[in-house]
């Protein structure tokens, strides 16, 4: 399996998104509603030595890539590690209409093409049962749609769509999901995950390999289900040529000073670190202290 | 042991949620789902080891679950939740638990009387904010309660091209108040407690043609104490659902979300170790893991409290069908207070 870097600039404070306080995601939110702010805040991750990026997406991230695929030869080795889908999108989409008229807007609001209930209606369910995957992985190019020409290293499924499978415990979509991101974008699949020691184990009962996974990981066992000695035995047994482990929520939203957080993380068996700064001085005091 | 036979009625957005989270449990087998979609029930009859049905009736007489969870439209919660009853299955019934006071009423007094397990999905009676909230106010921590405000928000219905389906009409449960103020006021009662008088109600209209996207009404207490609540399912400034809620009492006063408590105190707090002034409580202090996570801890402790209670290991329900009804009296004199005094 190709290696992972091993610091990955995440995306979550561009964003408006902060799991500790409304109002400091607000102050982000407002911060970076110019979206010069959040190319200054890459440029500093790059002098800092980070060459890869996470992004969710979102309709943000469309503006993002474009910014980089326009100045592709400034940033030749910046490898991207997107994550799909925008999952309130689909929230509010499927609340406000149904799952099913959620995926046919989704899928073909932009296209000509007929819809899927159209196709349903015309072909019978048949069309729509027989072609779940299909459906499943053309949802996830749309998605893609917007990462075009960058280069990509691994392509990660959202928290809330991998757990949800993983509660149905339907090896097909792990599987169908791993090789379609194989084979059609030549990147690595990755899965994100608030269980990873169960997510883990149900993957090597599939006999899913060359996977990476993605989890929060801190001392505390913040959004770590089902607790922090399950996480570290997890890793500890775990052969990285198998599953490649990439953490978040390092610092558990602030609640963990960084050299704390740090001192932790770089005991585990784990493959890399996303983390998610804004500062030029917080994004050198993370790099510098993260030693995996 | 043998494990417990769910059945789950209703495919939609919870139904398909509880689904994974309660599959995670050891003691539980899914066994049977009902859906009138056939798009979803030949989906999960292709991928899942699960009986699925049309309709409700079928489910009963073949599947024989032990327990369901109820998650149709709230219009069915009624007539599903009263054959259950009959038949002797405990039941889950995802909020708003009926569109009427009188359906709720009567739904209490059956599974007392057949003494069924019942729980409503009001979920923020297990989250781990809410929850440490409710102790600090058992324990005084503001004094006596004066004034509070309770508010949500979401991003939901952006759009007026879509009031279809059941979400377009009181009659089926649709509307802000049955769908997201329902969560509000239950908070105010598991808090504070249920209002004795309804006034000042506001229904707005933003998106949606028939039903309303924002509402407010002021709850009174004979007691003195007062509050009020404003929800708005429109707004767009915020990313995701968002609970609000602020206690002022004689002690000093809380703020919380889903993120955290702050609390202005008058006095030290030696139990809690709680200065005088501001002290802030981060759920990352507070949280409590669960053992399988979808969408919160707080969703998977519900459905895992509805087992333990199934199984007898829980002394008593968190969230009853009486918490369920309870909030429909209030849903229904907000409805009566905007069309008595509401209109200019």
């Amino acid at each position: 399996m190709r290696p992972i870097d091993k610091i990955i600039l995440g995306d979550n404070q561009f964003f408006g998104i902060n799991h500790m306080s409304e109002e400091k995601a607000q102050q982000l939110a407002e911060k970076f509603y110019d979206i010069n702010n959040i190319f200054k805040v890459y440029q500093n991750a790059f002098d800092a030595g980070i060459r890869a990026i996470m992004l969710n997406s979102n309709d943000r991230a469309k503006d993002i890539c474009n910014h980089f695929r326009n100045n592709k030869s400034k940033y030749a080795d910046i490898s991207w590690y997107p994550s799909v889908p925008y999952p309130h999108k689909y929230a509010n989409l499927v609340a406000e209409k149904g799952i099913f008229p959620a995926v046919n807007e989704i899928l073909f609001k932009d296209n000509s093409t007929m819809g899927v209930l159209g196709m349903v209606a015309k072909g019978g369910m048949a069309v729509f049962t027989k072609d779940a995957m299909a459906m499943m992985k053309m949802l996830v190019d749309v998605e893609m749609k917007m990462f075009k020409e960058l280069d990509i290293k691994v392509v990660f499924l959202q928290n809330i769509i991998t757990d949800l499978i993983l509660g149905y415990g339907v090896k097909e979509v792990f599987y169908e999901y791993c090789e379609h991101i194989r084979k059609k974008y030549n990147a690595l699949p990755g899965l994100i995950t608030q269980n990873l020691p169960y997510l883990k184990a149900k993957l090597e009962e599939w006999d899913i390999k060359e996977v990476v996974i993605c989890s929060s990981f801190n001392k505390i066992g913040y959004l770590m289900s089902p607790d922090v000695e399950s996480y570290v035995q997890t890793a500890k047994k775990n052969n990285p040529a198998d599953y490649q482990l990439m953490v978040m929520s390092t610092m558990a939203s602030g609640a963990i000073p960084a050299k704390d957080a740090y001192d932790f993380i770089n005991q585990q068996n784990i493959q890399s670190v996303v983390f998610g700064a804004s500062s030029e001085r917080n994004i050198r005091e993370t790099v510098s202290l993260i030693k995996i | 042991m043998e494990k417990i036979k769910i059945g789950i009625i209703g495919a939609g957005r919870m139904g398909i949620t509880h689904y994974a989270i309660i599959n995670s449990h050891p003691d539980v087998q899914v066994e049977s789902i009902a859906d009138p979609s056939g798009l979803v029930t030949t989906m999960m009859n292709k991928y899942l080891p699960v009986k699925t049905f049309k309709d409700y009736n079928t489910l009963f007489s073949e599947a024989k679950p032990d327990a369901i969870l109820v998650c149709t439209p709230p219009a069915l919660h009624y007539p599903i939740a009263k054959k259950a009853a009959e038949l002797g299955i405990h039941a889950f019934v995802e909020k708003p638990f009926t569109t009427k006071y009188k359906e709720a009423s009567e739904l209490v007094a059956l599974y007392t009387q057949k003494g069924l397990v019942n729980q409503v999905g009001y979920v923020n009676r297990f989250n781990d904010v809410f929850v440490k909230m409710k102790e600090l106010l058992d324990n005084n921590i503001v004094g006596e309660i004066i004034r509070f405000k309770s508010e949500m928000f979401s991003c939901t219905i952006t759009r007026s091209d879509v009031s279809s389906g059941w979400r377009a009409t009181h009659e089926n449960g649709g509307g802000a108040v049955f769908e997201m103020a329902s969560h509000a006021i239950d908070l105010v009662h598991f808090l504070i407690g249920k209002p004795d008088k309804i006034t000042g109600s506001s229904l707005n209209h933003i998106y949606s043609k028939n039903v309303e996207d924002a509402v407010s009404a002021t709850f009174l207490y004979k007691t003195g104490k007062s509050g009020t609540i404003y929800i708005n399912w429109s707004d767009t400034s915020y990313r995701k659902p968002t609970n609000k809620i602020e206690i002022f009492g004689t002690g000093g006063r809380l703020l919380a979300d889903q993120h955290s408590i702050k609390i202005f105190l008058n006095k030290p707090n030696e139990q809690y170790q709680l200065r005088q002034g501001w002290n802030t409580l981060y759920i990352t202090s507070i949280f409590k893991s669960v053992p399988f996570y979808v969408r919160g801890n707080e969703f998977t402790r519900q459905l895992y409290h509805f087992i333990d209670c199934v199984e007898g290991k829980a002394p008593q329900n968190l969230c009853t069908f009486i918490d369920g009804a309870n909030a429909l009296e209030v849903i229904e004199n907000i409805f009566k207070d905007y069309e008595q005094n509401g209109r200019i």
